[in-house]
């Protein structure tokens, strides 16, 4: 910290001995950041905005105080007319101010900067003035029904002991703005009904409020429905407290259409559902055979090799493509076997050697150096976000810009060299010059783990490079806080749409569950059964709340969070074009790659690049986030599907299933039947089969034509094109 | 505000705040009334932009995307007191707009120029890479890249790249007609392998790509995806959608649980395109006389350019229409990348038809009226070094060819009511920086967003829902008369 000029501040002082003493850290900062000066798309962005740079969110206020004080040669103050001061003259746009009005010249937050400026703009002292603890009132909020309203208040501890009521300065945010709205007075509405989270900032400092807001219609009157598993116990205890009523289950067509595209990304053969339509046995046993069958098959091998391969970014643009197949053969052969998740991750972390004799450690380059390689680390097996504390400490979550250094660290002893074949990469352990520095003053920076958990050995952590190897341990270990329930909860998202913690890989204290004691149950079953990826699906799809239908009640209706009901979503790139194929009886042809070969079995997004896959959201593998796979509809998609060559050339296909089962002389039922069997996993109803009857023996173009139309709008239709 | 030679004057960023600061007040400045007023204006223009000059003028936009980097000092801004070594071979002639001289290898565009601003103070100083994709990427997407390649190249596009305006532009005005909301064409952005790079949506997602049309519209265009199929005629397809219509209503719950995705409006602005065959015919170029075609000039540009403007009067919003080569080492190929051989192939082959399809654009677009509502820009990614056969920027030079340039080069702006006739800054005597009034790529594009009344401040967020500033540029509203 450096001196102010001691003339003026002794006679600016003086001239105003009467004022409140006023300094930077405890009355400025606080109405700079509330007043969102330092927001990222203001002043807080890197780099800054018109040439004036504040660190994002106030994080650091001896940079911001610096910055203020002697950017432009100190020309934002005018002690000798404190209101010429920028300070003051732009926020309040007395002269163009590119951010507009920040608050007025009446304002109490003018006033205090006012002061601050005539009193010689005094920094404060950290060991006093700074923020220790931030209380908010009430801890939880209640609300009998959506249209209440709360206020909360916000008392904020100082290091001197001091406190002040911060409410005013303090950022409210809740988590689901639609359901818990703030005002701008501290105030929250409730606009619906279910759960949400407020977050309070303050100085760096956080605190979370959950708010409830309880369905208030009388008449409400818990039903019970059967409960399959532990699941549904801590569901329903949950759903019951918001007078939520969970739907019933799907029926049986339902429940296998469902289940067989969320555990193999396949739809079911005809005779598949006709079998399983017949089959007698009791439901809730016949449908967990069904489970284990669809489980223990080669399909469901491939569509989990998948989904890691887009986590891993299994890419050739990184690895080669001799590389890309091994990475991904090696990825089958773990899920074959059914390796416990904690292994497969450790092998993947403490990989080393030739990329070719050791195919996990193509992991490492996609990455290749250390920093994106922790970010990367962090992100898909530990569902944390190290990401925004490269530049500036986490603005949600208490994770600093040294912790992120720290944890690089790990890795800054990772090399990669070219190996002997062609493409063939060698990752080693570095032996000297690979200290981790940090960006700001270059001190060495040791390898530190966020949270503590085992690493495998006794000791302070290792300061050679086989430290990456007491990282792997951390990360897989049994009591790190984040990598069994970040699995958890990232598998379930895949059955439900979204996580219990949402998104799935931004755990942190600010996003908390939907659900905490159905998580930490999982997540206890989870290490308790070894990391058994399979116990896990199979806990997931036996219970009541994934078997739930869409047909909502008068009480779930509007309940989004909380597993109540079903919610449609799009079939995946790949469960498109394979639910494409089953349906028209047409597989389409990839260059490269064995004709026989499914979409859900592509090696990378190399095969195939730039058709119907990409166009339908395949993701790119080039980023570790849930979020490269997209499932949204657009314009270009609607076209592609209405006109496009995929579909229009598949349903009339010569060889397809029209055709076939017109030259197997299948009669007009018969053949509807069939084609809602293979597109909708079901017969149709009555009246569907009247109406297809009609169309098909009407118009001139001929049955054949006219069973292609029906085929295609079946395709087209939105039954097809979602799971629900 | 525009340089009027000989006549010095304020502008509304004249005085700057520091002036103002240290004054006091606006007399003692010198400031006319008007001026203060014009200040103020942009003082609360700041709060909320309805309303003010310029701000929504456009519909929509043609950005004619000269990549390569067309040499300024040949083309746009000639400096024929300069010494020769940086002159060039080309002499001036006089424009339409007073005072102003263009190079003789741009007859047509003097003319045309009546229509247009020509901006003489780009400007940037690139971050690191000194590459054309990397200045694309700067040009088109209002962000220096942030990943390079072991290889030093910039990596190829990737789903976290940000998106390119014409992306931008389709989700946030998009289309309220069933149009192809955003068009490239007649090849992608390029340089050497990577390709695409500043041309895609990025963390938009892919369904705000734009429609690619990468096909040479001198020859007849195979637009399939827009034309009904063979197999297929108009009556069937409307069979089938008459069809699916009724199988969704047979699965209400579905319906209702999907009806904020909007999948129906989707379908039914797809089906509009096929069936209206708007789009297919817009594509379609021989509805245009053949001497329409000719103005235009038979070439790749020249079609492209007359195709724009049948997509704009169709309802499209973007057009990105780039030049059509890239260098391939053939100093013979029309690309500006000119290294080697500047002066020949430039008066002989690129000028000759920018100067023609250009020209020609700004004509048709001004007669048909289209161009009150229409912001055409004409930019490369940089211009050219003034010193001939120096090396600026890594790359080798024969002895009559130019470097990478991009601390001062050229670009024309027209339409919307932007200034007709009139020159905007002034380069110094060799061209090689902004004498005043410079214009950073990010100046133009919020320029570009402002006139479509997109708010260029406006907040987005990243696939990681990380705010980022649309563009962080300023507006230069002083292009508007």
């Amino acid at each position: 910290m450096k001196f102010l000029l001691p003339l003026l501040a002794i006679s600016t002082v003086f001239a105003a001995a009467e004022e409140p003493r006023v300094n930077f850290l405890r009355d400025v900062a606080p109405i700079l950041s509330k007043s969102g000066c330092m927001s990222g798309t203001c002043h807080g962005a890197a780099k800054g905005k018109n040439g004036f740079k504040l660190s994002l969110r106030g994080y650091d206020p001896q940079f911001d105080y610096e910055a203020l004080l002697y950017d432009l040669a100190g020309r934002r103050f005018n002690r000798a007319d404190p209101a010429r001061s920028l300070m003051l003259t732009k926020p309040t746009q007395a002269v163009p101010h590119g951010g507009g009005l920040r608050f007025d010249v009446k304002s109490d937050y003018y006033k205090t900067i006012y002061t601050w400026i005539a009193q010689g703009v005094v920094y404060g002292d950290p060991a006093k003035d700074s923020v220790t603890k931030l209380d908010v009132a009430p801890k939880e909020i209640m609300m009998d029904k959506p249209g209440e309203t709360a206020s909360v208040k916000v008392i904020a501890t100082f290091a001197d002991g001091g406190t002040r009521d911060v409410t005013r300065e303090a950022n409210i945010d809740s988590n689901v703005p639609d359901l818990a709205a703030v005002g701008t007075h501290a105030d929250v509405k409730g606009a619906r009904i279910g759960e949400a989270t407020l977050l309070i900032r303050y100085q760096g400092k956080f605190s979370t409020v959950p708010v409830t807001v309880l369905n208030p219609a009388p008449g409400f009157a818990w039903k019970q429905l059967p409960q399959n598993n532990y699941i549904d116990k801590f569901i329903d205890t949950k759903l019951q407290r918001l007078k939520i009523q969970p739907s019933q289950v799907v029926d049986d067509a339902g429940f296998l259409r469902r289940v067989s595209l969320d555990l193999t990304g396949q739809l079911p053969d005809p005779n598949e559902v006709r079998a399983f339509i017949a089959d007698t046995t009791p439901e809730k046993i016949k449908r967990s055979r069904l489970i284990d069958k669809l489980i223990a098959g080669n399909a469901f091998v491939d569509h989990w090799t998948l989904k890691m391969g887009d986590l891993l970014e299994a890419n050739r643009k990184f690895m080669g493509e001799k590389g890309v197949y091994e990475f991904d053969e090696w990825i089958r052969e773990s899920f074959a076997a059914n390796k416990p998740y904690d292994k497969m991750v450790r092998e993947i972390l403490s990989s080393s050697g030739s990329s070719y004799e050791n195919p996990a450690a193509n992991f490492f380059r996609v990455t290749r150096n250390p920093k994106p390689t922790m970010e990367v680390t962090t992100q898909v097996f530990l569902g944390v976000r190290m990401v925004c504390a490269q530049c500036h400490d986490h603005p949600f979550e208490r994770w600093t810009q040294n912790q992120y250094y720290e944890m690089a660290a790990f890795y800054s002893g990772l090399g990669i060299r070219p190996g002997y074949e062609v493409g063939e990469e060698i990752i080693y352990n570095q032996r000297e010059n690979f200290d981790m520095k940090h960006p700001k003053d270059g001190r060495i920076m040791k390898p530190a783990f966020i949270v503590p958990a085992s690493f495998g050995r006794p000791g302070p952590v290792p300061t050679d490079s086989s430290r990456r190897l007491a990282l792997a341990e951390w990360v897989t270990a049994k009591d790190n806080p984040f990598f069994a329930k970040s699995t958890v909860n990232r598998y379930w998202s895949y059955f439900f749409g979204r996580g219990i913690i949402d998104p799935v890989d931004d755990i942190r204290a600010s996003n908390p569950p939907a659900n905490p004691a159905l998580l930490e149950a999982m997540t206890k079953d989870f290490i308790d059964h070894s990391f058994d990826l399979r116990y896990l699906l199979r806990t997931i799809t036996n219970s009541r709340t994934y078997q739930s239908s869409m047909s909502v009640n008068e009480w779930n209706a509007k309940d989004i969070e909380n597993f109540s009901h079903a919610v449609p979503r799009r079939l995946s790139a790949e469960e498109l074009m394979d639910g494409l194929t089953l349906a028209t009886g047409v597989r389409p042809v990839f260059t490269e790659v064995p004709p026989d070969t499914r979409a859900e079995q592509l090696p990378d997004p190399h095969v195939g690049k730039d058709g119907f896959l990409d166009l339908f959201g395949r993701p790119s593998r080039e980023s570790p986030c849930e979020c490269d796979r997209r499932t949204d509809l657009s314009l270009p998609q609607a076209l592609n599907l209405v006109n496009g060559k995929t579909i229009s050339d598949a349903v009339s296909d010569g060889g397809g299933r029209i055709a076939k089962a017109i030259l197997s002389g299948k009669n007009d039922r018969e053949l509807i039947e069939e084609l809602y069997l293979a597109s909708y996993s079901r017969p149709p109803t009555a009246t569907e089969l009247e109406t297809s009857m009609k169309y098909i023996s009407s118009g001139t173009s001929g049955r054949a034509s006219r069973a292609q139309d029906l085929l295609w709008a079946l395709v087209n239709s939105k039954g097809f094109l979602y799971t629900f | 505000m525009l340089v009027i030679p000989g006549q010095k004057s304020h502008t509304c960023e004249g005085p700057t705040r520091r002036e103002l600061l240290r004054s006091g007040s606006i007399g003692l400045l010198g400031l006319s009334l008007a001026e203060f007023l014009c200040w103020q204006d942009q003082a609360k223009a700041a709060g909320t932009l309805e309303g003010s000059r310029g701000f929504g003028s456009a519909k929509s936009v043609i950005m004619v995307f000269l990549q390569g980097g067309p040499s300024h000092i040949d083309i746009w801004d000639p400096k024929p007191d300069a010494a020769a070594n940086i002159r060039g071979e080309f002499k001036p002639i006089k424009t339409k707009i007073p005072g102003t001289h263009i190079s003789e290898t741009m007859p047509m565009m003097a003319d045309a120029l009546q229509h247009a601003t020509l901006i003489r103070s780009m400007s940037y100083t690139p971050n690191g890479l000194f590459n054309h994709t990397a200045a694309i990427y700067q040009m088109l997407t209002g962000y220096p890249p942030d990943r390079v390649s072991p290889s030093g190249q910039l990596e190829p596009p990737n789903s976290a790249d940000f998106p390119t305006a014409g992306s931008h532009v389709s989700k946030l005005k998009p289309p309220k007609e069933a149009v192809l909301p955003f068009v490239e064409m007649p090849r992608p952005l390029q340089e050497s392998g990577v390709i695409g790079k500043g041309g895609a949506a990025g963390f938009l997602g892919k369904a705000y790509d734009p429609y690619r049309m990468y096909q040479d519209p001198a020859k007849p265009l195979q637009i399939d995806d827009l034309s009904l199929r063979k197999d297929i005629p108009k009556e069937r397809l409307k069979d089938r959608f008459e069809l699916l219509k009724g199988i969704n209503g047979s699965m209400p719950e579905l319906e209702k649980a999907l009806n904020a995705q909007a999948i129906d409006e989707y379908y039914g602005k797809a089906f509009d395109l096929v069936l209206s065959g708007k789009a297919r015919d817009a594509f379609d170029l021989t509805k245009e006389k053949e001497a329409v075609r000719e103005r235009y000039g038979m070439t790749t540009f020249g079609q492209g350019l007359l195709l724009s403007r049948r997509l704009i009067e169709a309802g499209t919003k973007f057009v990105q229409m780039n030049w059509p080569a890239v260098a391939n080492g053939n100093p013979e190929v029309d690309s500006w990348d000119t290294h080697a051989a500047n002066f020949g192939p430039l008066k002989n082959l690129h000028c000759p038809k920018l100067d023609r399809g250009l020209s020609a654009l700004l004509d048709d677009l001004a007669q048909r009226g289209l161009l009150k509502e229409t912001l055409v820009v004409a930019i490369g990614e940089f211009g050219r070094s003034p010193r001939i056969g120096v090396s600026t920027s890594g790359n080798s030079n024969a002895p009559d060819g130019r470097d990478h340039w991009p601390y001062c080069y050229s670009g024309v702006v027209a339409g919307c009511g932007i200034a007709a006739g009139a020159q905007y800054g002034e380069s110094d005597q060799t061209a090689s920086s902004p004498k005043d009034k410079p214009v950073h790529p990010n100046d133009l594009l919020a320029t570009v967003y402002y006139a479509l009344g997109i708010d260029p401040d406006m907040e987005i967020r990243n696939h990681l829902n990380q705010p980022r500033e649309l563009v962080k540029g300023k507006v230069v509203r002083d292009l508007w008369a």
